[in-house]
């Protein structure tokens, strides 16, 4: 082996790469809302509504499904830049994720209300509540609860995906981890550093989503 | 004096030619990673559901690792990586090697949930019947595990397909690759990004159509 | 009958023994030779140095060294692309045998890799899109600026951006064609190149025009091998010599870049 390997630099840097990594959460926990608020209006959409805006809702969700994530990316960086229309590399990379979160969660929102039984919602109409009522009240929290691991497991792909930001510019966990690692050329303790950052937020996520889960659903 | 040489131009048709091939190595880069790492994924499934200490404490942590940091880490660090330990590995052996490894991490956790859909009644009773473990493996838990998570298990297939563009970061010219190098010297950029969206999607978008057909009617 | 059979033996084993010693010590230039092919890494997305033809195949003034550089060696060459914050990496982890890259040979680049003597010059300049109203560097203190990533460039804007506190401003892109895109679309008002490339660059693009030359120092540029293979980094000084006599030098900057060559000394400076 003809490698020496050099820690120091990654080690001087590592505030830096934590600072980073903040930023790599809040966007994905921005799209991740965003994408909640999104996903579930598409998903009634396609549940309730027919005609053009119905296409529209279902072209979103099946080309965020079926399309790579980096495309998705690009489209929204050199894509719209094409037309004039130009945000930042935050805006960019938390427009893909949303988009693709949306996507995905409105498919998993589908599922959840076909989980639901018709007759608890004519009987919470038949008790008089209002269509509203009964959506916010029965029909949702129950949609929370069956989505809610699928929902973790977005969160999670939204960090890992946030990763992509690298290649757009954005300087959050590895474009930060790439801009230093093109400086001092150590490509490879840079970024096995960066991976072990990763892992420790991941754990963090779904060990809070677990605690999470033991407060909200306790009946 | 101007230079004698042109450098860049616009979008010919052997271009498309190009993207097309660029596509062929992104179908046999996804179809080499999802078949061979689907077979190591089940054998890595029967290891955790079979065995409490070596799966649950040794190989489900280590598989664990592949599905908490980014494939696109992986890549870059087993890129730079493998020829330290003097290996010499091009951009598709490093990448589908990724690809397989983060593969069968993923079907992995689906397979075990495939063995553990079939209930241990079920598996009594077959070998009540005289079946051999392999046996009662082969005609009950494959068959009934693979309904259960038939469709996750696309999920994933097509998950490493739509992944297989991150290869292009080590260089490698697969579509999405293929895609940046023609939009950077046509600039067309929409026209090429839309090429390459409707190849994915209409690899994908069908399988998962199928995928959820299949699901409903063995749900019925 | 005998003694023939004897000598062949002896000497078999003793070229054998040649042979594993030859190896033993073999460096990269006996490497290269035996193993028959040159691996180059080059950056293909810097006009006219390194680009894709109409072809989509590899051409420009590094891809033509690095074909010659087989051609000396009488073996034959592989191109690998590479962006340019891989151009040092490929060669300490070895997926490289050299890179051509447009590399500038600075002190701390050197503590990782080897350079040659300057096989070509340059300076930094910028291109502008055509209305964004930059003429000098003081006015691209509050705009959008560009460059790629892992670059000189990239690293004196950013030094004096921070003393203007404008590093908010800067755009990092993976490759030199990105910038130039950003700039066209009007991402960036600025993206910061090489001297040569401006000119490709204004003539692919109606809305990207010639910026301000950039207030840093010319940019000598070197060959890359490993820091330890100095043999190798020997034969490639005297390659680029040999480049020069032998007119090629002359003969590729005018095809791709035109106008005359600029001689490859630093004033003041023996070595």
């Amino acid at each position: 082996m003809d490698y020496n390997f050099h820690w120091r630099p990654v080690f001087k840097a590592l505030p830096d790469l934590l600072q980073a990594a903040l930023l790599t959460l809040e966007v994905a926990a921005i799209s991740m809302i965003l994408g909640v608020l999104i996903g579930l209006g598409l998903s009634l959409i396609r549940i309730h509504m027919k005609g053009p805006v119905m296409w529209l809702a279902s072209i979103w969700v099946e080309l965020a499904r079926n399309t790579p994530a980096l495309l998705q990316l690009f489209f929204f960086g050199f894509g719209l830049g094409a037309f004039g229309i130009h945000f930042s590399p935050y805006l960019i990379v938390l427009m893909g994720l949303t988009f693709n979160n949306a996507g995905y969660l409105a498919e998993n929102f589908r599922g959840g209300f076909g989980a639901v039984p018709d007759t608890q919602i004519r009987a919470a109409r038949s008790l008089g509540m209002t269509a509203f009522q009964t959506y916010t009240r029965i029909v949702i929290p129950q949609v929370l609860r069956i989505v809610y691991y699928p929902m973790t497991n977005q969160m999670v792909w939204a960090v890992l995906m946030s990763s992509l930001g690298m290649l757009v510019g954005f300087r959050e966990l590895s474009g930060e981890t790439q801009f230093f690692a093109s400086r001092t050329f150590r490509i490879f303790e840079y970024f096995a550093v960066t991976a072990v950052i990763y892992y420790i937020i991941v754990k963090i996520i779904l060990g809070a989503s677990r605690l999470l889960a033991m407060r909200l659903f306790r009946y | 004096m101007q230079p004698t040489e042109t450098f860049f131009s616009g979008f010919a048709p052997h271009d498309l030619w190009f993207l097309g091939e660029a596509a062929l190595r992104t179908l046999w880069l996804s179809l080499l990673a999802i078949s061979i790492g689907s077979m190591i994924g089940v054998v890595f499934g029967w290891l955790l559901s079979v065995s409490r200490i070596g799966g649950g404490f040794v190989l489900s942590p280590l598989l664990d690792i592949f599905r908490s940091v980014p494939l696109i880490i992986q890549l870059v660090l087993f890129y730079n990586f493998a020829p330290i330990i003097g290996l010499r590995l091009d951009a598709f052996d490093a990448g589908l090697i990724v690809l397989i490894v983060y593969t069968s991490a993923n079907v992995a956790y689906v397979a075990r949930g495939g063995i553990e859909a079939v209930s241990q009644p079920m598996r009594r009773a077959a070998r009540s019947l005289g079946m051999t473990y392999w046996q009662d493996m082969r005609y009950v838990v494959w068959p009934i595990g693979l309904r259960a998570v038939f469709p996750a298990w696309v999920g994933v297939a097509l998950g490493v397909m739509k992944d297989s563009a991150l290869v292009s970061v080590l260089g490698y010219v697969e579509l999405l690759k293929a895609s940046q190098i023609l939009i950077t010297r046509t600039q067309e950029t929409i026209l090429i990004l839309a090429i390459a969206g409707a190849f994915y999607f209409a690899l994908s978008y069908p399988i998962s159509l199928y995928a959820a057909h299949l699901e409903d009617r063995w749900n019925q | 009958m005998r003694l023939i059979s004897k000598t062949l033996t002896t000497s078999i084993t003793a070229a054998a023994l040649l042979l594993s010693v030859g190896s033993a010590s073999a460096d990269k230039l006996d490497d290269v030779i035996d193993e028959g092919v040159l691996r180059c890494g080059v950056v293909l997305d810097f006009p006219p140095i390194g680009y894709r033809d109409s072809n989509n195949e590899p051409a420009g003034f590094d891809v033509d060294y690095c074909k010659d550089l087989a051609k000396a060696l009488d073996v034959k060459f592989e191109i690998l692309p590479l962006t340019w914050a891989e151009r040092l990496p490929v060669i300490v982890t070895n997926r490289a045998d050299v890179v051509f890259g447009a590399t500038s040979d600075s002190l701390e680049r050197a503590k990782t890799v080897g350079f040659t003597i300057p096989y070509a010059i340059y300076y930094a300049q910028a291109v502008v899109g055509a209305k964004s109203g930059i003429k000098t560097v003081e006015d691209m203190r509050n705009k959008k600026v560009a460059a790629a990533i892992g670059t000189v460039p990239e690293q004196e804007w950013l030094k004096l951006a921070k003393k203007w506190g404008v590093e908010g401003n800067y755009q990092g892109y993976q490759s030199e064609n990105e910038v130039f895109l950003a700039v066209a679309q009007g991402k960036a008002d600025a993206g910061i190149t090489t001297n040569t490339t401006v000119l490709p660059i204004t003539q692919q693009y109606d809305t990207v025009i010639a910026g301000p030359r950039m207030p840093w120092g010319t940019d000598y540029t070197s060959v890359v091998g490993k820091r330890t293979d100095v043999t190798w980094l020997n034969y490639l000084n005297l390659f680029i010599t040999h480049q020069v006599r032998s007119g090629r030098y002359a003969e590729l900057w005018g095809k791709y870049v035109g106008g005359e060559a600029p001689a490859l000394v630093i004033p003041g400076v023996l070595y």
